[in-house]
């Protein structure tokens, strides 16, 4: 991986690529049910990729950024409501949400490194922001729609066909890997690498701490803000709690670090496995935030590695 | 005006009773604590089980709150272990989301075991006149209870071996160690004595309102806030703040209601770590 | 005498780096011992694994019989070791009064007397009783952290530096003081830069160069040692 797209990454995404191909299919036959397995499989592609932007954004630069949710559905809501306010074409306001999201994120990461703000400080930050974002929805109503939400059938970028939405997020998920991929193959990926070790040392050494820590939040932010305005466009509407700590910033550490923290495919496999999981406890209703606060405990305790070393050794392969 | 005032500090005094646990832990044993609200509500949840089985009420609080006391030893004891092995960032880190794990455990718990029960305790006389002006008498047996267990936790900290030992253990825990204190034992101490405090800070509420599984998440922000606001090593700050807070709750809600207020006390959390991380109100700089 | 701390071939290491090679040190009951050596010799990590704040590798820390190497800190401390770091380790926001009365934490019977005691030692102290310890100067500050361990009624106490940084004058006061608590009783243990102040105030000393223990006896027995006089005294040895 240390130069740049190597053949290794290429395979790697041209596998995953075809694994995911027809995966829903597979599952819809296991299952017996299309739209379930669809629903399940296309959730499953976007938790992901959150999780991708994530160990961007954590697994590589330690910024706790416990607003995955609310940078998502900040890009989400602004998309929605500019196109449903003022007409403007889907294409255009999924690229201001992305932009605001990244926005957003880098200035947050920004301050942060600014300030020297240590890695709890800059979660109790983003959980402010967290919950200002969601206060915010809720207080503004009139655009809002405040606890009910926005319906966004005919708005976006017309992913209203399951098979369409679930491709377009396959390509997503692709595009978010490739872009991880080449960052961490670039020097920017060796500053990475430096920072997570020990960040006084690397700032000593001459690495611009600042500069790559908003690089990683800023990209990050973006792919999240991303796959936020496109969710809301697969979901057929949008409300506060789609977004919230409980629905994706805790799905998202779980599926991190269950999956391997700054590996390529560890957001995908801890996807996967979260899906499963997922699969097996919704229909018991509210214990699904049960298990995923035993989860979030068992995992931090005694499993913090994640899958993709165990896989290494099992399978003997250097999965990246 | 005043009424409005004499609410926030009524509603200040019970914030601080609150935040004053997160301060503790998290100066004591260098722990964050996000499920405190979540051990606040579990008091009022064991309290309002007991009332629903018949038993009295004020015995039904002392028993919430004690079980809390005991729930949060407990956890001490096994969920923090792993945290303990290791110091500052780290630890904290660990201990942050343990306890969000933690807090999400209770939560999903609560929601799907007892989703209806909820806290209310009602007093005989809802009100009482005093000097011209109507008060609630919960907001006088909150202002009571909340100035009783500030003064009780004074003269501990200030009057007893055990007491100077945990003000030294936020301070040194090098220093204190050499002096012989125990800091494991000292800290499982501060954690229950912290969650005894929530409990009360739980029941409290329910005096105002009903109290259910969903507030948990709620109690834990504000006590958050507080702390954060009013410096998470200085206990004196967390007092202050927590009244302060209070005011300017109570001030921003009757202005620009719920949500606005919440987000300027978030912004005001905000703009102190990025200006004075060590707390506005902090005593020692 | 009877032998009160016994170290055998302590082994302290960082990671893979050994900063104490099996050092063998005794201390006997009324003795004043010394620890000389240049900086990075290990003196203070020695002192660290005797109080309890670092665990040996290999090797035994003993007391009055009683293992203690892996004990915490705290445990230590309570059986009358006490150890007065070169950081001192005082509390900061708490009065001088306050930081000597944490001291007799874990020996609170004849508080009030001990108290007395110390105030009659270090006057300064006394003199600023309500202040914050952090407003003190160096030399208060050190005489703090002795006043604090000496509440604790040690049997051992042990001084990492207790010179380091402070004026000669109040040094001479600190080893006075030092002197008069030996009179009463106390064993010492302690570490010091400076070499002749630990040749004038202990009966043995010990020379640890690079973790290794490079000469144990009597302070005669480094000046009977030309390298070593050499070295510690900088004073050239006639051919």
């Amino acid at each position: 991986m240390r130069q740049g797209f190597s053949r290794a990454t290429v395979v790697t995404l041209l596998t995953t690529a075809l694994v995911l191909a027809p995966a829903p299919w597979i599952l819809a036959w296991v299952l017996r049910g299309g739209q379930y397995a669809f629903r399940i499989t296309t959730l499953m592609l976007v938790n992901a990729t959150y999780a991708v932007a994530f160990n961007l954004i954590f697994g590589h630069t330690k910024q706790l950024f416990l607003c995955v949710g609310a940078l998502a559905g900040s890009s989400a809501y602004l998309a929605v409501v500019l196109e449903r306010d003022l007409g403007w074409p889907a294409l255009l306001t999924t690229g201001l949400g992305l932009l605001f999201a990244a926005g957003l994120g880098g200035l947050v990461s920004y301050v942060s490194v600014r300030r020297g703000l240590g890695v709890i400080f800059v979660g109790i930050v983003t959980l402010a922001v967290s919950l200002i974002f969601q206060n915010l929805l809720l207080g503004f109503r009139r655009y809002t729609n405040g606890e009910t939400g926005i319906d966004t059938h005919g708005l976006g970028i017309g992913l209203g066909d399951r098979v369409v939405a679930y491709y377009v997020f396959v390509g997503l998920l692709l595009l978010a890997l490739a872009v991880y991929a080449l960052l961490m193959g670039s020097p920017a990926g060796m500053a990475f690498r430096a920072l997570s070790g020990d960040e006084l040392a690397a700032e000593l050494a001459g690495i611009d701490v600042t500069r790559y820590k908003v690089l990683a939040a800023a990209v990050g932010s973006a792919v999240i803000g991303l796959a936020g305005a496109l969710f809301s466009d697969y979901n057929g509407f949008i409300n506060p709690s789609i977004y919230a700590l409980a629905q994706v910033d805790i799905v998202v550490l779980i599926v991190l670090i269950m999956g391997g923290m700054r590996t390529l495919l560890g957001p995908v496999i801890g996807a996967v496995v979260f899906a499963a999981i997922d699969h097996v406890v919704r229909p018991f209703g509210q214990v699904t935030v049960l298990v995923y606060g035993v989860f979030l405990i068992v995992l931090f305790v005694a499993f913090r590695e994640g899958l993709v070393p165990v896989l290494r050794r099992a399978a003997r392969l250097p999965i990246p | 005006m005043i009424p409005i005032l004499f609410d926030g500090v009524v509603q200040g005094l019970q914030l601080a009773l609150l935040a004053v646990g997160i301060t503790m832990i998290y100066g004591l044993g260098g722990i964050l604590q996000l499920a405190h609200g979540q051990v606040a509500v579990m008091a009022a949840m064991v309290a309002a089980l007991l009332i629903a089985a018949g038993v009295n009420a004020v015995l039904a609080s002392a028993a919430g709150i004690l079980a809390v006391a005991l729930f949060s030893v407990a956890m001490d004891w096994s969920l923090l272990r792993p945290a303990y092995r290791y110091r500052g960032e780290e630890r904290l880190l660990l201990s942050l989301v343990l306890t969000l794990g933690l807090a999400f455990l209770v939560d999903g718990f609560l929601t799907f075991r007892y989703p209806e029960i909820a806290l209310t305790l009602r007093l005989r006389t809802p009100s009482v006149v005093v000097g011209g002006i109507t008060v609630r008498t919960a907001s006088i047996a909150v202002s009571v209870l909340a100035a009783a267990a500030f003064t009780l936790l004074a003269l501990f900290l200030v009057k007893t071996w055990l007491g100077r030992a945990v003000r030294s253990l936020m301070q040194n825990d090098v220093g204190a160690a050499l002096c012989g204190i125990n800091a494991d034992r000292t800290r499982t101490f501060i954690v229950g004595l912290s969650g005894l405090l929530a409990g009360l800070a739980g029941i409290a509420q329910g005096l105002f309102s009903s109290v259910g599984p969903e507030m948990g998440s709620e109690f834990t922000i504000l006590a958050l806030i507080v702390a954060v606001v009013g410096g998470v090593r200085s206990l004196t700050g967390t007092v202050t703040a927590g009244l302060l807070l209070g005011v300017v709750n109570a001030f921003a809600s009757y202005l620009v209601g719920t949500y606005m207020t919440l987000i300027l006390l978030l912004g005001v959390a905000l703009v102190t770590i990025l200006v004075r991380p060590q707390g506005l109100l902090a005593y020692w700089a | 005498m009877t032998s009160l701390l016994q170290v055998e071939r302590l082994v302290v290491a960082y990671d893979d780096i050994q900063v104490l090679r099996e050092v063998s040190l005794e201390v006997r009951e009324g003795e004043a011992v010394g620890v000389i050596g240049p900086n990075g010799a290990g003196k203070t990590t020695l002192f660290k694994a005797i109080a309890g704040l670092l665990r040996p590798r290999a090797g035994h820390i003993a007391w009055e019989g009683i293992r203690l190497d892996g004990r915490p800190a705290h445990d230590v401390a309570r059986r009358g070791i006490v150890y007065v770091p070169a950081e001192r380790e005082l509390f900061p926001q708490m009065t001088v009064a306050d930081n000597l009365t944490l001291g007799a934490y874990a020996a609170r019977a004849g508080v009030r007397s001990r108290l007395a005691r110390v105030y009659e030692l270090f006057p300064r102290l006394a003199a600023r009783r309500p202040q914050r310890s952090e407003t003190l100067s160096g030399g208060e500050q050190q005489m703090l952290a002795i006043g604090r361990a000496v509440m604790a009624r040690p049997k051992v106490l042990l001084l990492d530096e207790p010179s380091t940084g402070l004026a000669p004058r109040v040094v001479a006061a600190v080893y006075h003081q030092l002197t008069t608590l030996r009179r009463d009783g106390l064993t010492i243990l302690l570490a010091e830069q400076q070499v002749p102040l630990a040749l004038s105030f202990c009966d043995r000393i010990y020379v640890l160069e690079n973790g290794h223990v490079v000469l144990s006896g009597p302070p005669q027995a480094l000046l009977n040692d030309p390298a070593l006089k050499r070295a510690y005294l900088g004073v050239e040895v006639a051919p």
